[in-house]
């Protein structure tokens, strides 16, 4: 379970890249976890601009708080809430296509897109409270 | 959010030839001999080194989100924006095209980049700036300039309504004779912003054959070593 890898509580930064159809795209992951609140993620791309905005309770209800072209809100809750389960759910995923390369690196393969993800750091701690709450979306 | 990081990475350049501090400043009522100084300055410089430390402020986490890494240029239109923390990834482009390499445990991989089209827009908006066609954004900003003991500061706001969707305003800080930049601020409507800190900044260098190579891009170490050498 990659989940293991990772401390209860703590932020973690991801890179990953995604190919679709051949075609390849970077994204970054900033993911808080915490054994109480649950997970959330924020997906960027390369220069910092948000594309999808993700929050999982702890009994894995998905809430997508922001989603931006190209991800369509449905494939956000759909794929991408889903992948970040299997990674760092408390195994609230079944449905999970990983496998783990190495504690660092993890290759996520369904039938739409292939995902080369690695682990570049991890920060111990816990997390705010209020990141997980589903009324805050960082929108304006 | 294409065209947003487009003209952020552009204004980067911009401010690349310009820098400032948070002293507090004044606006002009005639920005136009300053814009037209900073143009002045900007036609000068054939090359561009850069180090920077960029934190991207979101309202959601209590701490910036950090990574660092160069950004090189070259005339007429070369560019290299490289993270070197906390993971490695280089972009290279030029008029035509553009190329992206992943690192995966030291080793380089390039990428079949999808949308190539609007990362060479970036490459684009660079070269104009780094030509010192400030002009060209005049269309689509309204420019503002404050000037202070400690330096000035460039104000753009996006008049396209879509644009200011994204993003409120972008500040440049540039030290009074324009001559370095401190600092990029980019911010967003939310509240959420992007502030790039330039830590070292290199005019006029030759870079060393390699080093905006789309196929086999000369490692930044042996590209920092040749800039070091420059006097």
């Amino acid at each position: 379970m990659p989940a293991q890898l990772f401390p209860p509580e703590a932020l973690v930064t991801q890179r990953g890249v995604l190919t679709v159809r051949g075609r390849q795209f970077s994204v970054n992951g900033y993911v808080a976890r915490s054994q109480t609140h649950g997970l959330r993620l924020i997906m960027t791309e390369n220069f910092g601009a948000v594309l999808a905005d993700v929050l999982v309770n702890p009994e894995g209800k998905v809430f997508v708080m922001q989603s931006k072209p190209p991800f369509r809100r449905a494939w956000v809750e759909r794929y991408i809430a889903a992948d970040l389960k299997c990674i760092l759910g408390h195994g609230i995923e079944t449905d999970c296509p990983v496998r783990s390369l190495g504690p660092t690196h993890f290759i996520v393969e369904r039938r739409w897109y292939k995902l080369d993800l690695w682990t570049v750091e991890t920060k111990p701690g816990p997390q705010p409270a209020e990141m997980f709450d589903v009324t805050r979306t960082g929108k304006p | 959010m294409k065209t947003l990081s487009a003209i952020a990475t552009a204004f980067i350049a911009l401010g690349t030839v310009a820098r400032a501090s948070d002293a507090s400043v004044s606006p002009l009522n005639d920005s136009r001999p300053v814009l037209q100084e900073l143009q002045r300055k900007m036609s000068e410089v054939r090359s561009l080194y850069l180090e920077f430390t960029q934190e991207r402020h979101l309202k959601l986490f209590s701490e910036p989100l950090k990574s660092e890494g160069v950004m090189l240029l070259d005339r007429p239109a070369l560019i290299r924006w490289e993270t070197t923390a906390p993971y490695q990834s280089i972009l290279l482009g030029n008029h035509k095209s553009v190329a992206q390499f992943e690192s995966n445990n030291g080793k380089w991989t390039k990428l079949k980049l999808g949308f190539p089209q609007l990362l060479r827009r970036v490459m684009e908006q660079i070269a104009l700036i780094h030509q010192g066609k400030l002009d060209a954004l005049t269309n689509d900003f309204t420019m503002s300039v404050e000037t202070g003991t400690d330096g000035t500061e460039l104000k753009l706001a996006p008049k396209e309504e879509t644009m200011r969707s994204m993003m409120s305003w972008l500040e440049v800080r540039l030290r009074p004779d324009f001559s370095a930049t401190r600092e990029v601020l980019m911010y967003e409507p939310g509240g959420d912003f992007t502030r790039i800190i330039f830590t070292r900044e290199r005019h006029n260098v030759t870079f060393p054959a390699g080093t905006f190579d789309q196929t086999k891009p000369l490692d930044i170490a042996a590209v920092r070593a040749a800039v070091d050498h420059v006097p």
